[in-house]
């Protein structure tokens, strides 16, 4: 998940937002699976609100935020593939996508 | 640090084994498990997220060898020590303690 400073009054996305999601490892349980970090992805619908599970897990304190299914071209995952990827994932986990051609810079620097 | 668990698009694992007509346990045991699990979790003992960092956080070489409910019986056994539970005592007396 994104550092708590940048999280604090970020505000919700909307289907069709581009997101990019964090590429923090972090030490704890979490949701954000290692294949869809550093990613960039479209917001397809609202899942509802729901506690964060990194900090629910961890006995933290823990708001309702948004989750969204969030929708991934499966050659940004793997480097391959037609289909598509589609992963609920919370508000934290998620940014508004930085400009297209720099996310894909990102991407391939990897 | 990524956990073991966390395997999505990883390969090597061979094909899924699909069984005709799985029955929901394949022991008794498995169901006491799962019944175990939703009274703590109904209780306020754990939540749901503890109990699946519980599962995460086994060793590699035991998450790979335990089955499904295996791993289960596994975090219940551990989030019951964390939270004071369990005894060290009683703990000693569980021959699924640890493994």
């Amino acid at each position: 998940m994104w550092p708590v400073a940048e999280r604090r009054g970020s505000v919700p996305f909307a289907p069709g937002d581009q997101v990019w999601t964090s590429r923090t490892d972090p030490p704890h349980h979490t949701r954000l699976p290692r294949y869809a970090r550093g990613a960039t992805g479209t917001v397809v619908e609202l899942q509802g609100s729901h506690p964060l599970p990194d900090d629910r897990a961890r006995g933290l304190r823990a708001e309702p935020e948004p989750v969204y299914a969030v929708r991934f071209a499966a050659r940004d995952l793997f480097g391959e593939g037609d289909h598509t990827v589609t992963v609920d994932l919370w508000h934290s986990y998620l940014r508004a996508s930085p400009a297209a051609g720099a996310g894909t810079e990102e991407q391939e620097a990897r | 640090m990524s956990r073991i668990n966390d395997v999505g698009g990883m390969e090597g694992f061979g094909p899924l084994q699909r069984e005709a007509d799985e029955p929901a346990f394949h022991a008794d045991w498995e169901a006491h498990v799962f019944a175990l699990n939703r009274a703590l979790v109904g209780r306020g003992v754990y939540n749901l997220d503890e109990f699946r960092d519980a599962i995460e956080r086994m060793n590699v070489d035991e998450y790979l060898a335990a089955s499904y409910y295996e791993r289960w019986l596994h975090a219940i056994t551990t989030l019951l020590a964390e939270k004071g539970v369990l005894t060290d005592q009683e703990l000693a007396g569980l021959d699924v303690a640890g493994g």
